[in-house]
């Protein structure tokens, strides 16, 4: 395994989000595309920071600087951030689609068409 | 990490957060009738907040936790405008929460938190807090927006506005992880050392770049990511519109401003063409489409489109390439945005508070219906007609001062053309607005048109909203004939800008 | 010892290609055989039919009962809680040792927070079944 495996991997996921936010109409399936595009930048900011693990960290014995442990830190912090916007995202974004679902019967995003110009 | 971290600092914030956890859980304890003192309580912790600001941050310039969190002249500036702006609009919607939303107590708690949100974003040194804060003022947006809970078009809006919000955030999450794992930091200042270390951009880097550059975008409406703004605006609650368009901007405005001086000032070679290009699109596009739209939600919609326009040519021309091949900050640009937000939220504002009140009487948002408002209320349709002229950027008032200190910046950047565009985009948008004022004033009805609803409708506008189309009034007319005490505030939060901060509280980086 | 580790990923990797392949190559060979005109290729509207254990399928979209997502948006908020309070309870020596009873208080206030949060939503009558 390397940075590039797994920032491929994370690309790819990233693009099949984009893909299905993009091309899904139901509007449930767009917010779990988004999700999937929130994963990505997951895999990717953990990549990052396991990969690339600054010089200090890798010798023996272990030389920890500030600089080095916050450069491997950013990566995980960013991810558990990430995890929780996108676990308010979803809910929100869900909780709004319910209601539009009580009030319409659909979640076809194609049917929200009371305004437009 | 050190142990002696300042946190006193962030006492307005700590205030912010309470207040608006306050409100919220008063609505739930106070009897039905009681609920209308919660705006005032509200307003009461603004007040409280932003004094608190200004005695304690006053001259006083200091980094949290190594730079995540930034006190300095720019960050208040922002945090007295931000909040002062989220007090009035609060002030603003007491009128229309009364009549149209049924959960007063969520409207104004998260109104409070959507400021924090902003203030954040303002103060934010660093890529995932100015992230993390621009969700809280976004989240808080998306609940504002749908607060019309049983009003069709309030729901969809804020269906789409969630869907293309979380959209964007995806994109821009993207583009910060790429920053982060090529330059290895998230903070500004080290953003900036990468890109002066290396001129020569990564990939990875450009890509990343864009992606943040996109989803900022997305949050300021500029074309081509501006397709929610028209719909999200015709739907959403009026006040909520407005708050939407300035407040929101305006945060956003200081986000970018930040990142582009502090973080991407060095590149900017490989920016400002960009930039400019998406100015120009935005400023051409939000006008033309602006002529002809019925709905005046719409229609402000597309001209409040216009206006990102003009501020993202302020960005575009930050900063400027001296003969010696260094990049220099233009602190004009800098002030020339930060002076055109403060005039057009006070116009914008107005212009919405307006809309609002007739909604109220007439429960019609149609610009056709807008004939015999200067008969029915001369005070209405002059606060209209002042807000229009000061958008349009007419002389004596506000929208003329703050286009004109951006203008020049930007032609003194080298933009010349994009300052002639504009300027010529002001007048279109000068059109647009006649027609509203002509429907207001000038349009009589002829044989046999049917009454239109302003014309149908009793008409007293309520104490609150009177007050606040008073002060907002004389706030255009002030800054149109006496910019200087603005400018001169807007400098100093410019100078802040400019100049490296001392680092000494800060990590190694 | 390494390599033994990294082998049997490499089993399931082969597995993972043979469950690709097997499948890729039945669809393969069926459309093979509709262009060299041995298998017919007649639809009708019960052929076209999506298969559901031999009945004719019911009802066009899936539904779902709103009740059970207002009980998973407030679970998924305090799920989530735990990802932070993971990391600080598994570093708890080290910030009580930095920064003293500070370091409870802090996470105190983001409990107290969440339970507003909580107590809003009993208030509102979202914990009923109704």
């Amino acid at each position: 395994m390397t940075l590039e495996n797994v920032l491929l991997v994370s690309s790819v996921l990233f693009a099949i989000g984009l893909y299905g936010a993009l091309a899904k109409s139901n509007a449930i399936m767009i917010l779990m595309s988004i999700e999937i595009m929130f994963n990505a930048v997951n895999i990717a900011a953990i990549a990052f920071s396991r990969f690339t693990v600054p010089a200090g960290l890798t010798d023996t014995p272990i030389t920890v600087t500030q600089q080095a442990v916050q450069r491997a830190l950013t990566g995980q912090m960013l991810s558990v951030f990430v995890i929780t916007a996108a676990a308010a995202e979803v809910a929100l974004g869900l909780a709004l689609v319910i209601v539009v679902y009580r009030q319409r019967g659909t979640v076809d995003v194609t049917d929200l068409t009371e305004m437009s110009g | 990490m050190s142990a002696n971290v300042n946190v006193n600092l962030l006492t307005p914030e700590f205030i912010l957060a309470g207040m608006g956890l306050l409100v919220l859980s008063l609505d739930l304890v106070l009897p039905k009738a009681r609920r209308g003192i919660l705006p005032w309580i509200g307003v009461a912790g603004l007040i409280a907040a932003v004094a608190t600001a200004l005695i304690y941050r006053w001259d006083r310039v200091e980094e949290l936790y190594g730079g995540v969190f930034i006190a300095d002249r720019y960050s208040l500036f922002f945090f007295a405008f931000l909040v002062i702006l989220g007090g009035a609009v609060m002030i603003a919607s007491v009128d229309y929460v009364k009549q149209h939303i049924k959960f007063p107590g969520e409207y104004y708690g998260i109104l409070i938190f959507s400021i924090l949100g902003m203030v954040l974003m303002a103060s934010a040194g660093e890529l995932l807090t100015a992230y993390i804060a621009m969700e809280l003022l976004s989240f808080s947006l998306y609940v504002l927006v749908a607060l019309r809970k049983y009003d069709s078009k309030s729901n969809e809006s804020a269906a789409k506005y969630i869907l293309l919000g979380a959209f964007s955030s995806a994109i821009m999450l993207y583009g910060i992880s790429m920053v982060w794992g090529v330059t290895g930091t998230t903070f500004y200042d080290g953003i900036a050392a990468h890109l002066t270390a290396n001129p020569d951009l990564d990939i990875g880097l450009i890509v990343g770049l864009s992606l943040i550059v996109a989803g900022l975008g997305f949050k300021v409406a500029a074309v081509p990511f501006h397709m929610w703004a028209p719909d999200v605006y015709e739907g959403a609650p009026t006040p909520v519109t407005a708050y939407l368009a300035i407040g929101s901007k305006a945060a956003a405005f200081a986000l970018i401003l930040r990142l582009f001086s502090e973080g991407l000032l060095p590149a900017i070679e490989d920016w400002r063409v960009l930039i400019a290009t998406l100015a120009a699109a935005t400023m051409v596009l939000g006008n033309l489409v602006a002529i002809r739209q019925e709905n005046i939600k719409r229609m402000l919609a597309y001209s409040s489109i216009g206006q990102v326009g003009y501020l993202l040519l302020g960005v575009a021309s930050l900063g400027v390439v001296d003969a010696g091949g260094a990049v220099v900050f233009s602190e004009r640009a800098s002030t020339g945005i930060m002076v055109h937000l403060v005039g057009y939220a006070v116009a914008n504002l107005a212009a919405f508070l307006v809309v609002a009140v007739v909604y109220s009487r007439t429960g019609s948002d149609q610009i056709s219906d807008y004939r015999g408002l200067a008969k029915k209320s001369p005070y209405l349709s002059l606060v209209l007609s002042v807000a229009l002229f000061s958008l349009a950027g007419l002389p004596f008032f506000a929208g003329f001062v703050t286009k004109f200190y951006l203008f020049t910046a930007g032609a003194e950047a080298g933009f010349l053309w994009l300052s002639g565009l504009a300027m010529v985009a002001s007048l279109v948008s000068l059109y647009y607005y006649l027609r509203v004022i002509q429907r207001a004033y000038v349009d009589q009805p002829s044989e046999g048109d049917e009454e239109t609803a302003v014309e149908r409708s009793t008409f007293f506008v309520p104490l609150t909203s009177w007050l606040m189309l008073g002060v907002l009034f004389v706030g255009m007319i002030l800054i149109g004939v006496w910019p200087t005490e603005l400018a001169a505030a807007a400098d100093s939060a410019s100078d802040a800008l400019g100049t490296v901060r001392d680092v000494s509280t800060a990590l190694v980086r | 010892m390494v390599e033994d580790y990294f082998r049997q990923y490499g089993l399931i990797t082969v597995f993972a290609a043979i469950a690709m392949v097997v499948p890729i190559s039945m669809l393969l060979m069926s459309w093979m055989a509709t262009k060299i005109k041995v298998r017919p290729r007649r639809p009708t509207p019960v052929k076209l039919e999506t298969y559901e254990c031999g009945y004719g399928p019911v009802g066009g979209q899936w539904t779902f009962n709103a009740r059970y997502y207002t009980f998973a948006l407030l679970f998924v908020i305090f799920d989530v809680e735990t990802v932070f309070l993971y990391p600080w309870a598994s570093e708890f020596g080290v910030l009580s040792a930095q920064f003293g009873v500070f370091a409870l208080l802090e996470v105190a206030v983001f409990g107290v927070i969440l339970g507003i949060g909580w107590g809003y939503a009993w208030r509102k009558r979202a914990l009923e079944w109704r």
